[in-house]
């Protein structure tokens, strides 16, 4: 009895101390964003860290559409087969049919929505580890195909010279997005936008039917949510992003190779994902940077380098099931722990 | 043609035997602790190389390099089920965080310690056995019978002994098991001792017809993932008829097609099987 109220008071004051937070946080997250928009500029003197700054922006665009697929308990294991098609699709369409970025950039995102909608209806119904299967075996399918269509995809080898982004001027100003720093600019507002729809999801009624859909269809369907409808369109919006992210991934290499879309690049997004801990916003954007830049600040390790990768999964794995997003939280309650338990004995 | 037909069936048997093996470990995990293990196809690399130092390096006897590598990993296998999967059983994203980890530790060891150069097991039995016009060669059929042996051996287990009919029990309802007194953490380690003895098996089989590779196993896996979904996930009887059907069709496709193009409609067939009966053609529930 005395429990229950010791931890219904402690819940009360954790929700408190995280509205209190989130008051706070408004002005951190401005803050942040800030600091992520001078980030480029600060490290443009050394090129390699601009680009691993833009493939942290990329994974985490990826992740968070991710996410976004399986909220509903969705586990896809195909994501990168959708990034593919995106990439493939804007690369092809700026050299075969010579159309600029600004309109080879969205048709990139709509080609992965229209392949994701065209299989999400049969998709949507298989469950649990057998949607992870089938999305596993269907981006293997994709991947083959592109290293099958050599016309198009130019094969195993790939599509090379795929051409810079270009230029774009307006005011009497042109700026050359095929340099790094100008392009890092760009993907990181394409991330902050994509980030920023995510979130509007998040906060909204669907961000609390997303969940309880995952929780139990057959009850969310009885109190009169259409189940089919949201796992149909969660896909389709996810793939729109990933597809987008493809694209920024081919501008961003300048060349593409169906192995860069295969069974372990997309095991990966699910990994960054619930390693920074899916059921909270910020979860796969830690997850996506962290597993991103540790395993690059890493390469001096040479062979032993992957090695870094697994210690981080496995920390996860043993000490942190809520992902590295609970680690704030889990330190704070560690540290307030012992001054309770002597409130409590007093 | 018509000899290049029954050439393909052959080589079809002789690879289908292979995938059951590793697919019997995969179906026997899932259907034990719910877990479908991605870093099956390390254990099966890592099954190869034992056979391949203890047979290349150590000149020991194929057979016996064979029967130490099933016991080593069967062990690994017990360990890994102990420290790692018992944590666990039946959650999903665990599951694949766990096993991708292992995947990426055990490949990075590989290749620490075995390099990255092919490394070729000698041909046991060299030679090849004419039968009517065919060109059997012996080292496969050899290999055929070993596997053949193998997976008798496990249907035998399975459906006779008392920890086969504990398996069983497992599989439906493993609360229930457990309060008919069985202990489900001891099965769960036989079991997964088990599936990586065969899979260090399987490895080195294929070890001896083909060539080693650190990240040979990520082939073995899709094919062992392939197989169970084609008999349906946790469906001992279905892992050992689909790998059949696929060892056929990698037999036989390529005679027809390319090789991408038959793996094309291989998967597709894998996603349709999904769609329509996910639980796999031969399975239950």
């Amino acid at each position: 009895m005395t429990r229950s109220v010791v931890s219904g008071r402690k819940h009360l004051r954790e929700e408190a101390h995280g509205g209190s937070a989130s008051f706070g946080g408004n002005l951190g997250l401005a803050v942040l964003i800030v600091i992520v928009f001078l980030l480029p500029w600060v490290l443009r003197s050394r090129d390699y860290y601009v680009i691993v700054l833009i493939l942290c922006a990329i994974n985490v665009m990826l992740a968070g559409s991710f996410r976004l697929i399986a909220s509903v308990g969705q586990m896809s294991m195909g994501t990168m087969a959708f990034a593919g098609i995106g990439g493939y699709t804007s690369a092809i369409l700026m050299m075969k049919l010579s159309l600029p970025f600004w309109a080879a950039f969205p048709l990139a995102g709509l080609a992965s929505t229209a392949v994701a909608a065209a299989v999400a209806f049969p998709f949507v119904r298989v469950m649990g580890i057998y949607f992870a299967m089938l999305t596993l075996f269907f981006g293997e399918i994709v991947r083959l195909i592109m290293s099958e269509w050599g016309s198009m995809t130019g094969g195993s080898t790939g599509l090379l010279n795929i051409p810079s982004i270009g230029i774009l001027s307006f005011a009497g100003m042109s700026i050359d997005f095929g340099h790094l720093l100008p392009y890092s600019y760009f993907v990181l507002v394409i991330m902050f936008l994509t980030l920023a729809i995510f979130y509007r999801i998040d906060r909204s009624r669907l961000g609390t039917m997303l969940p309880a859909i995952e929780r139990d269809e057959g009850v969310s369907a009885s109190v009169g949510i259409n189940v089919i409808k949201y796992k149909v369109t969660t896909f389709c919006l996810g793939s729109f992003f990933i597809g987008l992210a493809g694209s920024l991934y081919a501008h961003h290499l300048r060349v593409l190779n169906p192995d860069t879309f295969g069974l372990f690049p997309s095991i990966y997004i699910l990994i960054y994902t619930v390693t920074g801990g899916r059921k909270r916003f910020p979860g796969p954007i830690i997850g996506a940077v962290v597993l991103t830049v540790v395993p690059e600040a890493s390469r001096v390790l040479k062979e032993y380098q992957p090695l870094i990768f697994v210690v981080v999964l496995f920390l996860v794995l043993f000490f942190m099931r809520d992902g590295l997003v609970s680690l704030p939280g889990k330190i704070a309650a560690r540290i307030r722990t012992p001054r309770e338990g002597r409130a409590a004995n007093a | 043609m018509l000899h290049g037909l029954y050439q393909g069936i052959f080589n079809g048997l002789a690879s289908g035997l292979i995938y059951i093996l590793v697919a019997l470990g995969l179906t026997l995990l899932f259907s034990i602790l719910g877990i479908l293990n991605f870093a099956h196809g390390e254990i099966y690399m890592l099954g190869a190389y034992v056979v391949y130092y203890a047979c290349v390096g150590a000149h020991i006897n194929f057979f016996w390099s064979l029967l130490m590598s099933a016991f080593a990993l069967g062990i690994f296998g017990i360990l890994l089920e102990r420290f790692v999967f018992r944590q666990i059983r039946g959650d999903m994203e665990p599951a694949v965080l766990a096993c991708i980890g292992l995947t990426v530790l055990l490949q990075t060891v590989a290749v620490i310690a075995f390099g990255t150069y092919l490394k070729y097991i000698p041909s046991i039995f060299p030679g090849i056995l004419k039968l009517g016009g065919l060109r059997l060669s012996k080292d496969r059929l050899l290999v055929m019978g070993i596997a053949l042996v193998f997976t008798s051996a496990l249907l035998f287990v399975i459906s006779k002994t008392k920890i086969g009919k504990a398996m069983l029990a497992i599989s439906h309802d493993a609360e229930a098991a457990a309060l008919q007194g069985i202990n489900v953490n001891r099965i769960s380690g036989i079991t997964m001792g088990i599936g990586c003895a065969l899979a260090a098996v399987a490895g080195g089989l294929m070890g001896s017809l083909l060539q080693l590779a650190p990240y040979m196993g990520t082939f073995a896996m899709t094919k062992g993932i392939a197989v169970i979904i084609l008999g349906g996930i946790g469906s001992v009887p279905g892992a050992v008829i689909g790998g059949f059907i696929l060892g056929l069709v990698d037999g036989l496709a390529p005679l027809f097609t390319s090789g991408t193009i038959s793996a094309i409609i291989g998967f597709s067939v894998i996603v349709l099987i999904l769609l329509i009966k996910p639980k796999g053609l031969l399975g239950h529930d």
